[in-house]
C-alpha cells in the first residue's frame, strides 16, 4: 500500500508470533505487514487477544522468552528480528521507544524519576551525570509536570497516574526517538486525563515529526488521534486505510460489527435515554414513600487519625422502583464506595441508609437477612466475581442456598438451569468451572446468580467495563431484557457515560466523594450544569473523526478560557 | 504480554485446573526426586524390618562396634544392635514424629490464623502478637527447658514439637485469609446476606486448601529436623528405642575414632528426608501458583 | 509526621509482644516442679525451705500479684540468681552475651554476603545446570542439624586439612576472641550455612518476581542492558523484601548459637544456657530466654524501621 518503502520507519513483514506455553504453543499474531511513516500515527485496533500488543512489543523485541518470532521487522532500516541484546539496546530509547498502558507500575518504585529519566538520556549519550539530571528536569517541563525541579526528586508513588505516564513519556521522548510505539497508553487513565495525554502525545509528536504506533481497543482514541487504522482480529490484520475510511466507511464485516457495539455518547440533539433499557415506567421516583434504596447525607471515612480519607461526603441519592440510576465519576470519585454503602457492606461514619424503607443500620439477624434477599449484585471483575472451585451451577444456586434452605434440590436445579437459559449460557456449561468460560460468560454467570432470587434491587458495579465492546453490548442487552420481565431496579455505577446515557433513566454524577449534579440522563448528560460534568462530557471522545476533530477545538478553545483546566 | 498469555491460553486446550497442576508439579524433577525418597524412606522403615529382620531391643556385647560387611552390611553400634535394622527402627520414631508434629502445627497454625485473619480489627492484633511473641522464643531454647524439666515419650514429643512450631503457617494461612476475604465472591456473598460460616466453609477454607498443603510440606521436613536436634538437646525418646537423631548423637563421640558407620547412615538418612520433603514442597508450591516460604 | 506515627505504633506493638513474653516465661517459671521456689533454692531444698521462701518472698499469694510483683523485679534489671554459679544471671547474660553477638552478627554478615549475589545469580541463570546446583546444595544446607555440620567440618578442617583449630577462641575479652580470628572461621561457617541456604531461596524469588515487573520492561524499552538494570533496579526492589524477613531469622541465629558455642565450647550465652540445663539451673535459662526474646523482638523491630527507610513507599505510610 505503500511504494516508498525506504522511507517508512517502522516495516513489519509477514510477523508471526507463536508463545510456548504450559498447554502447549498459542500462535498470537500471524502474518502481519504494516508500515509507519515518520510524522504519522497508525492505530492497531482490536479486542482483547487479538495480538495487537504482541505486535508493538514485538516492534522493539521486548517480547518474553517463550515467544517464537518470524518475519521480518524493521526499525528505522536496523531489523529487530534475530537482532542480539546490543543492536537492540542500541535501538530501544533511541530510535525507537514505547509507552505501556500501565503507569502504576511501568516505573522502579524505588528510584527517583528525574534519575529513571538520566538513565534513558546516558544510556545513549555520553552526557555527564549532571547535565543529564538538567535535561530530565527539562523533559519534566515539556510534558507538562509542574515544578519539574522540584518534582524531579519525586518518588513514582508521589505522583498521581496521569503524571507517572507524563514521566515515561518524558523516558521515551528523551532521545528525540523517530517512532513511538503507544500501548493502550490510557486505558488505565480516567478519562479527562486520557483527554490531556493524547494531547500531549499529539504536540510531542507533531513538534518532532515522529511516527506513533498506537494500540488501542478504544475507537475514540483512534477516532481523535490517528491517521491511519489497521484491525486486527484473531492475530491478523483485516482491514487498513486512513482513519476517516475505517471508521466511517468500513469495508470489513468485523469492523462492522465492531463499530456498531462501541456505545455512543450522544452529545447533540435529544438523547434516547434508556435506548436499550426500556422497563416499565417506573412509579415516581422522586416519591419519597417508596424508595428501594435510599442514601441520606451518607459520609464514609477509610482509616483513623493522621491516615484518614475521606471517601463520601454527605451523599444523598434514592433508587425508585423499576428504576436504573447511574452512578457516574472518576477514579476515587466514591461510586463504588456509594454502592457498597447501599449493600451494607461499608458502614457510613454518618447520615442514613434505606434499604426497601428498613433502616440497614439497625437491622440485623434474620432481618436483615431477609432484607438482603431482595438484592443482587454484580461486580466489575470476571475472574474474582466467581469462586474457581465451584461449578457455575453452584455458583449460581448460591443464593438459593442462603436463603430458600428448604427448596428440594430438584426445584433448585430446575431454578438454575432456567436461569442460565436467561442470560443466554448453554446448558452444558453448567457444569464447568468459571476459569473454562470467557470474561461475558462470566459475568452472564453472575448475573444468573444476582437475579435467581428475583430480587427487587441489582446493584451492577461496573459490570462490563473489563469485557471488550461487543460482548459488554450483549450483556447490556440481557440485563435490559431481564429488567424489563422482572421489573427490577438497578443502581448501574460506571466510569462510561456513553454506556450509562443509554442504559439509566436518571444519572448522579460523584466527584471526589461529593454529589456534582444529579437529574434524568438526557437533561443531565446533554445540558449539564455543573463545569465538571461539562468537563467530563468534552473530555469524552467520539468514534467519528470529523466529530471528534470539532469537539477537540471546542475543548481547547474552552480549557483555553477556562484556564489550565484540570491537572492531570 | 501477560495479558496475550492469559487471554490467550484457554483457546489453546481447556485444561482444569487440577491437572495443569499436576502436570507442573510432574515436570519438577526435584519435586518428583523429593517424593520417590519420601516412598523409598516410607517403603524401607515400614516394609523392610519384614526383609531385613534384625533384634533392636535386646543388647549383644559380642556384635559390639563391628565395622560393615558380612552378617551386618552396616556394621553394629556400641551395644551390638544392627545398623541396618536399627536405621528402619529408628526411621519409624523419626518419620511418624516428624509427619504428625508437622501435621498438628499446620492445623493449629490454620485455625489460629484464619480466625484472626477473618476477625480482623483487636482480635486479629491481639492474636499476631501472641505469634510475634512465639517466634521471639527460639524453639530450641524451649525445648532445652522443657528437656530440663521432663522427659517426654513419643506422644508428648509430638505435642511439644507442635506447638513451638504453629506459629509460621498461621502467619501464612492468616495472609491467605486476608486476602480472599475481600474477595468479590465472598464479598458479593456477604452482600446478599450470605453467613459468616458459610463465607469461611465455602469459600475461604477450600481456597486456602493449595496454601496449607505446601506449609504442611514444608512443616513436616522442618518437623523431622526439629526431631533431630531433640535428642541431641537430651529429650529425645528414651532407650532401647531411638530415633536417627539420637542415633546421630549417640554416634558422635565415635567420629574421633573412625567408627563412620555409626553416625554417616544417620545423618544421609535426615538430610535425604528433610531434602526430599523442601523438593516436594517446594514443586507444590509451583504447581499451585501460591505464596509460601521461597 | 508518618514515621513518627509508624514509630510509636511499631514499639507498642514490641511492647506488647515483650510483654506476652514475660509472661509465658512467669508461666514457665511455675510450671517447673517445686515452683519458682525449687528453682531458686536448688533441688536439694527440703519441703519446709521451700514454705518458708515461699512465705517470705510472697508466692503464697494469687498469680497475678505474683506476676506484677515478677514484673518489678525484671524492670529493676533483677533476674535472679543461678545456684549452679552463685552470681547474678544479669551478670552472667552480661559477660556472655557480646560474645554470642559477635558470632551471630559475623554469622548473619557472611550469610547475607554470600546469599544475596548467589540468589541473584540464580535467577538470571534460572532453570540453568547452576541454578540447579546451587538449589540442590541449599536444600542440603538446610536439611543438615548443625551439629552435624560442624562435626563433619571439624572432621575435614582439623583432623583432615588441619587448616584450622577445633576450638573457637576461648577467653573472657572480646579482644581475645578477636586475636585469633582463625579458630573463629568454624563455628561462623556452621552458623552461616542454614542462612545462606534460607536467603540465597528468598532473594532468588523476590529477583525472579522483579525481573517480570513492568519497570524492567520501561528500562529495557529505554535502552538500558540486563546488568545495567539488574544493578540499578532489580537489586534494590529485590532487597527490600529480604531484609524484612531478617527479623524473624533472629531467634534462627540464636537456635543456631546454642549449638554451634556448645560444639565448639565458645563461651557465650549460648554454651552459658547449655551447661544450665544440664544443671537444672532454671533462674539462667529463664533469664536466657526473656534476654533472646527481647533481642529478637528489637532485631524484628531493627529489620522494620530499616526497611521504612530503604523504601520510601512504606516511609510515607502508604504501601
Amino acid at each position: 500500500m505503500n511504494a516508498n518503502t525506504g522511507t517508512d520507519i517502522l516495516e513489519v513483514e509477514g510477523l508471526g508470533v507463536t508463545f510456548a506455553t504450559d498447554t502447549g504453543d498459542v500462535p498470537a499474531v500471524r502474518e502481519v505487514s504494516l508500515q509507519v511513516r515518520p510524522g504519522e500515527t497508525l492505530a492497531l485496533v482490536g479486542e482483547s487477544g487479538s495480538g495487537k500488543s504482541t505486535v508493538a512489543l514485538a516492534a522493539l523485541g521486548l517480547l518474553p522468552g517463550n515467544a517464537h518470532v518470524s518475519g521480518r521487522v524493521a526499525v528505522g532500516g536496523t531489523e529487530v528480528v534475530g537482532s542480539g541484546e546490543d543492536t537492540l539496546a542500541r535501538l530501544r530509547g533511541r530510535t525507537a521507544s514505547m509507552v505501556f498502558q500501565e503507569p502504576a507500575t511501568a516505573l522502579d518504585p524505588l528510584t527517583r524519576i528525574g534519575r529513571q529519566i538520566a538513565e534513558v538520556i546516558r544510556n545513549h549519550r555520553p552526557v555527564s551525570a549532571r547535565e543529564a539530571a538538567a535535561e530530565a528536569v527539562e523533559l519534566l517541563r515539556r510534558v507538562g509536570i509542574p515544578e519539574p525541579e522540584r518534582r524531579a526528586a519525586a518518588f513514582p508513588f508521589q505522583l498521581s497516574g496521569g503524571q507517572r505516564q507524563r514521566v515515561v513519556i518524558a523516558m521515551a521522548i528523551a532521545n528525540s526517538p523517530e517512532l513511538l510505539v503507544a500501548d493502550e497508553p490510557t486505558t488505565a487513565l480516567d478519562v479527562t486525563v486520557q483527554a490531556e495525554i493524547l494531547d500531549l502525545l499529539r504536540e510531542l509528536a507533531a513538534d518532532s515529526g515522529t511516527g506513533v504506533l498506537l494500540v488501542t481497543h478504544n475507537m475514540g482514541v483512534v477516532a481523535d488521534f490517528a491517521d491511519r487504522v489497521a484491525v486486527m482480529l484473531h492475530g491478523e490484520i483485516v482491514e487498513t486505510g486512513p482513519v476517516e475510511e475505517v471508521l466511517l466507511r468500513p469495508r470489513h464485516d468485523y469492523t462492522r460489527r465492531l463499530l456498531a457495539a462501541v456505545p455512543r455518547l450522544t452529545v447533540t440533539g435529544p438523547a434516547q435515554a434508556g435506548s436499550t433499557a426500556a422497563p416499565p415506567t417506573p412509579e415516581d421516583p422522586t416519591d419519597p414513600a417508596s424508595p428501594v434504596v435510599r442514601l441520606r447525607d451518607v459520609s464514609v471515612q477509610f482509616g483513623h487519625r493522621a491516615g484518614a480519607v475521606r471517601a463520601l461526603h454527605e451523599v444523598s441519592l434514592t433508587v425508585g422502583p423499576g428504576e436504573t440510576v447511574g452512578l457516574v465519576g472518576e477514579s476515587g470519585s466514591g461510586k463504588s464506595t456509594a454502592a457498597r454503602v447501599a449493600l451494607g457492606l461499608v458502614k457510613p461514619s454518618g447520615g442514613a441508609v434505606s434499604l426497601f424503607g428498613a433502616d440497614l443500620r439497625r437491622t440485623r439477624g434474620r432481618a436483615r437477612r431477609r432484607l438482603l434477599s431482595g438484592v443482587g449484585v454484580v461486580l466489575q471483575d470476571p475472574v474474582a466475581s466467581l469462586d474457581a472451585r465451584m461449578s457455575v451451577a453452584q455458583c449460581v444456586a448460591e443464593p438459593l442456598l442462603v436463603h430458600r434452605r428448604d427448596m428440594r434440590a430438584a426445584e433448585r436445579r430446575s431454578r438454575v438451569a432456567d436461569m442460565l437459559e436467561r442470560v443466554g449460557l448453554e446448558k452444558k456449561l453448567a457444569a464447568r468451572g468459571p476459569r473454562e468460560l470467557s470474561g461475558g460468560q462470566r459475568q452472564r454467570v453472575s448475573l444468573a446468580r444476582a437475579l435467581v432470587l428475583e430480587p427487587r434491587l441489582l446493584v451492577a458495579d461496573e459490570p462490563t467495563s473489563a469485557l471488550d465492546v461487543r460482548v459488554q453490548r450483549t450483556v447490556l442487552e440481557v440485563i435490559a431484557e431481564l429488567q424489563r420481565e422482572l421489573g427490577f431496579a438497578c443502581l448501574f455505577v460506571s466510569h462510561d457515560l456513553a454506556v450509562v446515557q443509554q442504559f439509566a433513566q436518571r444519572v448522579v454524577v460523584l466527584r471526589a466523594g461529593e454529589v456534582v449534579e444529579q437529574g434524568p440522563t438526557g437533561n443531565t448528560l446533554l445540558q449539564p450544569t455543573s463545569e465538571y460534568t461539562r468537563r467530563l462530557i468534552a473530555a469524552v471522545p467520539v468514534p467519528d473523526p470529523v466529530v471528534q476533530r470539532r469537539r477537540r477545538a471546542e475543548r481547547g478553545n474552552s480549557t483555553a478560557l477556562a484556564g489550565r483546566g484540570v491537572t492531570a | 504480554m501477560s495479558a496475550v498469555l492469559r487471554t490467550a491460553a484457554p483457546a489453546a486446550e481447556a485444561i482444569s485446573p487440577h491437572r495443569l497442576s499436576v502436570r507442573r508439579f510432574a515436570r519438577n524433577k526435584l519435586a518428583v526426586g523429593g517424593l520417590a525418597v519420601v516412598v523409598l524412606f516410607l517403603l524401607f522403615c515400614f516394609v523392610g524390618p519384614l526383609v531385613w529382620p534384625t533384634d533392636q531391643t535386646h543388647t549383644d556385647l559380642t556384635q559390639v562396634n563391628l565395622p560393615p560387611g558380612g552378617a551386618h552390611p552396616l556394621g553394629t553400634d556400641a551395644v551390638g544392635h544392627d545398623e541396618l535394622g536399627r536405621l528402619m527402627f529408628g526411621g519409624k520414631v523419626s518419620l511418624l514424629v516428624g509427619l504428625a508434629a508437622g501435621i498438628l502445627a499446620t492445623v493449629v497454625g490454620t485455625l489460629w490464623g484464619a480466625v484472626a485473619g477473618y476477625a480482623g480489627g483487636w482480635v486479629d492484633a491481639v492474636m499476631m502478637r501472641i505469634v510475634d511473641a512465639g517466634i521471639a522464643i527460639p524453639a530450641l531454647f524451649i525445648l532445652l527447658v522443657v528437656s530440663a524439666i521432663t522427659t517426654p515419650g513419643p506422644l508428648g514429643l509430638i505435642v511439644i514439637l507442635g506447638l513451638v512450631s504453629w506459629l509460621v503457617p498461621s502467619r501464612l494461612v492468616r495472609a491467605e485469609t486476608l486476602t480472599l476475604k475481600s474477595r468479590d465472591y465472598v464479598l458479593t456473598l456477604r452482600a446478599i446476606g450470605g453467613t459468616h460460616g458459610r463465607a469461611i466453609g465455602r469459600h475461604i477454607l477450600p481456597n486456602s486448601v493449595s496454601t496449607i498443603v505446601v506449609a504442611a510440606t514444608f512443616q513436616v521436613a522442618d518437623a523431622i529436623l526439629l526431631v533431630a536436634y531433640v535428642s541431641y538437646l537430651g529429650l529425645g525418646v528414651q532407650p532401647p528405642a531411638t530415633d536417627w537423631g539420637g542415633m546421630l548423637s549417640a554416634g558422635l563421640t565415635a567420629a574421633y575414632s573412625e567408627r563412620w558407620w555409626l553416625i554417616v547412615p544417620a545423618g544421609l538418612a535426615i538430610i535425604l528426608v528433610v531434602c526430599a520433603f523442601n523438593a516436594i514442597g517446594d514443586g507444590l508450591r509451583d504447581a499451585f501458583d501460591v505464596r509460601g516460604r521461597a | 509526621m508518618d514515621i513518627l506515627w509508624f514509630l510509636t505504633r511499631r514499639v507498642l506493638q514490641a511492647l506488647a509482644v515483650i510483654l506476652i513474653v514475660t509472661v509465658v516465661v512467669f508461666c514457665l517459671l511455675h510450671a517447673l516442679p517445686g515452683g519458682p521456689a525449687r528453682g531458686i533454692l536448688g533441688p536439694q531444698a527440703t519441703a519446709q525451705q521451700i514454705a518458708a521462701f515461699n512465705h517470705e518472698q510472697g508466692l503464697d499469694r494469687s498469680l497475678p500479684v505474683q506476676y506484677v510483683y515478677y514484673l518489678g523485679t525484671l524492670l529493676q534489671g533483677d533476674l535472679g540468681t543461678s545456684y549452679a554459679l552463685n552470681e547474678g544471671v544479669a551478670q552472667l547474660i552480661g559477660q556472655r552475651l557480646p560474645k554470642t553477638l559477635v558470632l551471630t552478627v559475623l554469622s548473619a554478615l557472611v550469610g547475607l554476603l554470600l546469599a544475596i549475589p548467589l540468589g541473584m545469580w540464580q535467577a538470571v541463570r534460572r532453570n540453568k545446570p547452576v541454578d540447579y546446583v546451587v538449589t540442590g546444595l541449599s536444600f542440603v544446607a538446610y536439611s543438615t542439624p548443625v551439629y552435624f555440620l560442624g562435626l563433619v567440618l571439624v572432621l575435614v578442617f582439623t583432623q583432615v586439612l588441619r587448616w584450622f583449630p577445633s576450638q573457637a577462641p576461648q577467653g573472657d575479652s572480646l579482644a581475645q576472641v578477636f586475636a585469633d580470628p582463625a579458630a573463629l572461621v568454624l563455628p561462623v561457617v556452621s552458623g552461616a550455612a542454614s542462612m545462606i541456604a534460607v536467603f540465597s531461596r528468598y532473594m532468588r524469588s523476590a529477583t525472579l518476581e522483579n525481573l517480570a515487573e513492568d519497570y524492567v520492561r520501561t528500562a529495557r524499552a529505554g535502552g538500558s542492558r540486563r546488568g545495567a538494570i539488574l544493578r540499578r533496579h532489580v537489586f534494590r526492589n529485590s532487597l527490600t523484601p529480604v531484609v524484612a524477613m531478617l527479623g524473624y531469622y533472629v531467634p534462627v541465629l540464636f537456635g543456631g548459637a546454642l549449638v554451634v558455642e556448645q560444639l565448639f565450647n565458645y563461651p557465650g550465652m549460648g554454651l552459658l544456657f547449655w551447661s544450665a540445663a544440664q544443671s537444672s539451673d532454671y533462674p539462667v535459662l529463664l533469664g536466657c530466654v526473656l534476654v533472646i526474646s527481647v533481642a529478637t523482638v528489637v532485631g524484628t523491630l531493627l529489620a522494620d524501621v530499616v526497611q521504612r527507610v530503604i523504601d520510601p513507599r512504606v516511609k510515607a505510610g502508604r504501601a
